[in-house]
């Protein structure tokens, strides 16, 4: 029942993310405008290309879907709205995320196509970049709510929520969750109008929209990362406490969104250094300032 | 009595024996280095199931697992290190090119 | 006795599909099938680790693997003369007296494992969140010397790594940096 219902909610928040960022890209807002681009991608003939990695070829969007909704597993919507409560959630998360990489490389490879190729090996240059950047502000967050536990982290935010606890390591979080989901500006598999469509670019029909709805639960998921971790989760006055978490969700999601739309996209060299150079050392210094918070004020 | 133990030790023993047939039997630096990665993940099978079947309350079982993980990261480093210089200097990582190691 | 329960029954069937991709790795020409059968080895353990409820290790060596192999994959694509597999190279050498060994080192292993006796098997695990508690403990009480040797010693390998992989400036003054 618990998992029925955060994956139709999953679902509706895909769905949300999708008419917003069609609302971006083309400045008219349709709230039926993503269900006639699904219908019409649903009745596309699915092209295989002539030489493929077959087996790569078919799993790479599913594992992407897979790996985005595992993510989510382990993230409260309410204190019981959650699918596994696991003793090592603020792990766990990672370890799915770790997948997208996977599914966009199986993705890169298998239609045996140059700039899917080229999109694909560009996204695991793009992990050892973020992926530090990850890891080290959840680090963060456990500390200080002493627990890997996902409803244990929200609690511990009961008084000051974290995003002004450690303000350094949501910003960090959230350039670093930019990077996970492949939004603008760090769009380096996908690249449109570079590698017309990278990864993306040999799929077509239900294969592709398979792929879309993946990332759009992707970009679902990470925004309610960043909402248990940063943003208090389901914490909030009045509102019941799911009606808090999918208002929480859908802001993140739409500043993801919008931030990416007004930047130019990052060169793979620039953000190997940025991330290595500046976030790194920035990572390492949050986690310091949080171990000296949670020594001295709690 | 639970077979548990036993099957998670003939894991391991079947890991072991692929791995060694990879690390001998392939001709690339980096597919030998595959079949370590084989025998270390086999160990570390081995461990797990010791800590979790004879030895729950002793966490330095645990800890050795998380040190034979840092070694597969670190043979995995260190052997593309070598494959890189091997590959600039020569323009291949085959072992039957590498006659001269020969002593 | 043996009980079948279904945790043993999860356990033995991550632990075939650990051997079986583990078997893959060498029996297909394609690099990159053969880097991603490793890293389904290696999560097929992790699933396994949480068949066994040790929960902390195993999303860490579920984590762990997704990144390492899919690097171990970009090198096998980089060094190997035919990485996709169409050509049908022959990648192997001594290849009976490697069966060989791999089939004794697995039954001498298998017959120790089998011949031992290793007294009552502990049926229940600690929960997972002491586990995970517990261990932080170990880390850093007892285990701390350890643990800080594996770090310095990660810090040697990167320089180290890195200090091998860098092109010879002397070597090679063409070179573009």
């Amino acid at each position: 029942m618990t998992t029925l219902l955060i994956i139709s909610a999953l679902l509706v928040g895909a769905y949300l993310v999708a008419v917003l960022e069609a609302w971006l890209a083309n400045g008219r807002f349709r709230l039926t405008g993503p269900l006639w681009a699904t219908v019409a991608l649903l009745g596309r003939e699915s092209i295989v290309p002539r030489t493929p990695d077959r087996l790569f070829f078919e799993t790479a969007p599913v594992l992407l879907l897979v790996a985005a909704v595992l993510a989510a597993a382990v993230l409260p919507l309410s204190p019981s709205l959650i699918i596994a409560n696991m003793a090592t959630g603020a792990l766990f998360i990672n370890a799915a995320l770790a997948y997208v990489l996977v599914a966009l490389l199986m993705a890169g490879w298998g239609p045996d196509g140059a700039y899917a190729l080229i999109g694909g090996w560009r996204f695991l240059g793009q992990v050892i970049a973020y992926s530090m950047l990850v890891v080290m502000p959840i680090t963060a967050v456990a500390m200080r709510a002493e627990s890997l536990l996902t409803t244990d982290i929200v609690l511990s935010q009961s008084g000051v929520w974290n995003i002004v606890y450690q303000p350094l390591g949501f910003v960090l979080f959230f350039v670093a969750s930019l990077a996970v989901a492949f939004l603008p500006p760090f769009d380096l598999p996908t690249a449109g109008g570079e590698l017309a469509g990278g990864v993306e670019a040999e799929y077509t029909g239900s294969r592709l929209a398979v792929f879309r709805l993946g990332r759009m639960v992707l970009i679902v998921s990470l925004a309610a990362a960043t909402t248990v971790f940063y943003l208090g989760g389901w914490l909030g006055p009045v509102l019941p406490p799911w009606a808090w978490s999918a208002v929480k969700i859908l802001a993140v999601s739409a500043a993801m969104l919008l931030i990416g739309h007004t930047l130019p996209r990052v060169r793979e060299t620039q953000l190997l250094a940025w991330c290595w150079k500046l976030g790194i050392p920035l990572a390492l210094l949050n986690i310091f300032i949080v171990g000296v918070l949670v020594l001295i004020w709690l | 009595m639970s077979p548990d133990l036993l099957i998670a030790l003939l894991t391991g023993a079947a890991l072991l024996g692929v791995g060694i047939y990879g690390a001998l039997s392939q001709t690339n630096l980096v597919m030998i280095m595959m079949g370590v990665e084989l025998i270390l993940a086999g160990a570390l099978v081995n461990l797990v199931a010791f800590w979790r079947f004879l030895h729950p309350d002793n966490y330095a079982g645990q800890m050795f697992v998380l040190i034979v993980m840092t070694v597969m990261a670190l043979e995995m480093a260190v052997g593309f290190g070598v494959a890189i210089a091997r590959f600039r200097a020569r323009g291949s990582v085959e072992m039957e090119e590498a006659r001269e190691l020969q002593g | 006795m043996a009980v079948i329960t279904l945790q043993t029954f999860f356990i033995a069937g991550f632990g075939l599909a650990a051997i079986g991709f583990g078997v893959a790795v060498f029996r297909t020409s394609s690099m990159m099938r053969s880097a991603l059968a490793l890293l389904f080895s290696q999560t097929a353990l992790g699933a396994m680790f949480l068949a066994m409820q040790v929960e902390f290790l195993g999303v860490l060596q579920i984590m762990m693997m997704a990144t390492e192999m899919s690097i171990m994959a970009i090198f096998m694509v980089m060094f190997m003369m035919d990485p996709g597999g169409l050509g049908a190279m022959e990648m192997t050498h001594q290849k009976r007296l490697s069966i060989l060994a791999g089939v004794v080192g697995t039954l001498f292993i298998a017959g120790i494992a089998l011949f031992t006796s290793w007294g009552a098997v502990i049926a229940t695990a600690p929960p997972a969140a002491q586990q995970t508690h517990d261990l932080g403990i170990e880390l850093l009480g007892r285990s701390m010397l350890i643990f800080e040797t594996a770090g310095v010693t990660i810090l040697t390998a990167m320089i180290a790594a890195t200090a091998i992989a860098l092109p010879s400036l002397q070597r090679n003054p063409h070179h573009e940096p």
